[in-house]
């Protein structure tokens, strides 16, 4: 699908959904704030990390830092600066800390990113006990339920629509190239740090906004409650079981996964982790290309194969 | 003379303890065809790291058309003209031949401009050399002789003036290694590259270059044209383990 296209359909896509206060009940519209909510997450997670291979862990800090600045701005500040300003704290951060560390490689990476969302996580909690002789927040002036559906929708909405745009750039292409082979990419011309950089940040950004969005649906606001690594693991799963390499991947698999969490959480609330975590490793052993492989195997090897049996053949030399 | 594109004055790179390249000096001019040929382990690979950024000298200057570049990363050295294969080929397995091409063309090669047409795109490239019939193949699912064919061609996409080439010949059959040292002649006398070529296979490259280094345990001990260089004392020495030649 053309980055053209799928904006257009994702802006089709949004304007259905913004339908839903008025015709779903409060229960079914939580549960798609929560499907948008891992949407979101799921598809700026794969922006980066998706084509680049690099694991980031980083979803929970990022998520964490834009709840925060909505509980710090919301009474004071515009709801809409609040969700952007929680994407650019975000973004920022990603930005400064992936110049110190994107130079690093699997599994260095990943441990270092883990620990970025525990390392914010205390560093605020110091920072509101020091200063403001508080270890959590209660949000009291909030925006309606509607507000902040149509803020998650949007959020959502966006980070699919950018990714689609960023597939389709040179800033993708680039991030592909980093992922294939990093050297053999700098070689040809790519400035693979301010790359890596600016996909880093910009898969940040969607993560801290859509933090600052979802943060006023709790009332109370504490650190281990926003900088949850349940949040960030989540995402990865989800946006690994969908098939990093796609679009369409984490978006599917955003949406089956909320609602079949939310469906275990109810049935079995003890057992339903247990389940999570066998279900992620006999992807990762038999699927490691995510559902989407599964589709997308099917349809270019009929295609392809004719011209890679004519490659190998004895037109050699 | 000829302008110099690429200049390398007493590069040396030590690792710990060992000096893997000594002192070398090298100049390319422009449409030079170059060979540097050396036992196992004399530096040739890694003194190419230093010629593309990849590897950052202990000691020496490099530079690019005057500018020196010592120290610049090797993104810099691609947008300054210098593009190079590797000895294994590391093309991009999951993308098309065509799109392995088109990377080189996207970024180092977008703001170089070059007169030859051969250069413009992904398809010209691929079918200066012959692969225009697998554009749209996997470039993973490509036999080696033509991945290595594919190095070239994203090398080409960089538009450079100098292509460093690293052992490009590797493991090819005799004909196909005669069809090799003519593309690269081609390269030079159609599209007018600078080409620089390390070959284990000695005898294919020295019929086609005009210039031969020769380096033994990082230092340069030859450097002239092939006739010169086969009548050399240590280069036989060098080669045949340090005994006399015979008379």
């Amino acid at each position: 699908m053309s980055a053209a296209r799928a904006v257009v359909a994702t802006g089709a896509a949004a304007l259905v959904l913004a339908a839903a206060p008025w015709l779903l009940s409060d229960f079914l519209l939580s549960l798609t704030v929560a499907c948008l909510m891992y949407a979101g997450l799921a598809v700026s997670w794969a922006m980066f990390s998706g084509p680049t291979h690099y694991l980031s862990l980083a979803t929970a800090a990022f998520f964490g830092l834009g709840a925060y600045v909505t509980a710090w701005g919301v009474a004071t500040l515009p709801w809409a600066l609040c969700v952007a300003g929680g994407g650019l704290v975000a973004a920022v951060f990603a930005a400064l800390v992936g110049a110190a560390v994107l130079h690093l490689r699997g599994a260095y990476f990943a441990v270092l990113t883990f620990g970025l969302g525990e390392l914010v996580r205390h560093a605020i909690t110091y920072f509101e006990k020091s200063y403001f002789r508080t270890v959590g927040r209660v949000l009291t002036k909030t925006p309606d339920a509607t507000t902040v559906y149509l803020t998650v929708l949007g959020v959502a909405a966006a980070a699919v629509a950018v990714a689609a745009v960023v597939r389709a750039s040179r800033l993708g292409l680039a991030l592909r190239g980093i992922g294939g082979d990093e050297e053999r990419a700098q070689t040809l011309g790519v400035s693979t740090r301010r790359m890596k950089i600016a996909g880093f940040a910009l898969s940040a950004f969607f993560a801290g906004a859509m933090g600052a969005a979802v943060a006023v649906r709790w009332t109370y606001i504490d650190p281990p409650a926003v900088f949850n690594p349940f949040i960030g693991l989540q995402t990865v799963l989800i946006a690994m079981v969908g098939g990093a390499a796609t679009l369409g991947g984490p978006l599917a698999s955003a949406v089956v996964f909320s609602l079949f969490t939310e469906f275990l959480r109810l049935r079995f609330p003890y057992a339903f982790l247990l389940v999570l975590g066998t279900l992620l490793i006999v992807l990762v052993l038999y699927l490691p290309g995510g559902l989407a492989s599964l589709v997308e195997r099917r349809r270019p090897a009929a295609a392809a194969g004719g011209a890679a049996r004519g490659a190998g053949g004895p037109t050699r030399g | 003379m000829a302008d110099v594109l690429l200049a390398a004055r007493g590069v040396s790179v030590r690792f710990g303890g060992l000096i893997a390249v000594d002192g070398v000096d090298l100049e390319v001019s422009e449409r030079e065809l170059i060979g540097i040929i050396g036992p196992n382990g004399a530096g040739k690979t890694t003194l190419f790291h230093t010629l593309s950024g990849l590897v950052r000298p202990t000691a020496g200057r490099l530079s690019v058309r005057g500018r020196d570049l010592t120290g610049r990363p090797p993104h810099v050295f691609a947008a300054h003209g210098v593009a190079r294969t590797f000895q294994t080929p590391r093309v991009f397995r999951e993308m098309t031949a065509e799109a392995n091409v088109r990377f080189g063309l996207e970024f180092a090669g977008r703001r170089r401009a070059h007169p030859h047409d051969a250069f413009d795109d992904a398809r010209s490239i691929l079918a200066f050399l012959g692969l225009a019939e697998v554009a749209s193949v996997p470039a993973g699912a490509l036999t080696p002789a033509r991945q290595r064919l594919l190095e070239i061609g994203m090398a080409f996409g960089a538009r450079p003036d100098v292509l460093l080439l690293d052992e490009v010949a590797a493991g090819l059959t005799e004909r196909e290694l005669e069809t090799t040292a003519q593309l690269i002649r081609r390269v030079r006398d159609e599209l007018g590259v600078a080409v620089v070529w390390i070959e284990h296979a000695v005898r294919a490259l020295m019929g086609v270059v005009e210039r031969v280094l020769v380096l033994h345990q990082g230092r340069k001990i030859a450097d002239g044209s092939p006739a010169l260089v086969a009548r050399d004392r240590a280069v036989t020495e060098a080669y045949l383990g340090g005994e006399e030649p015979p008379a």
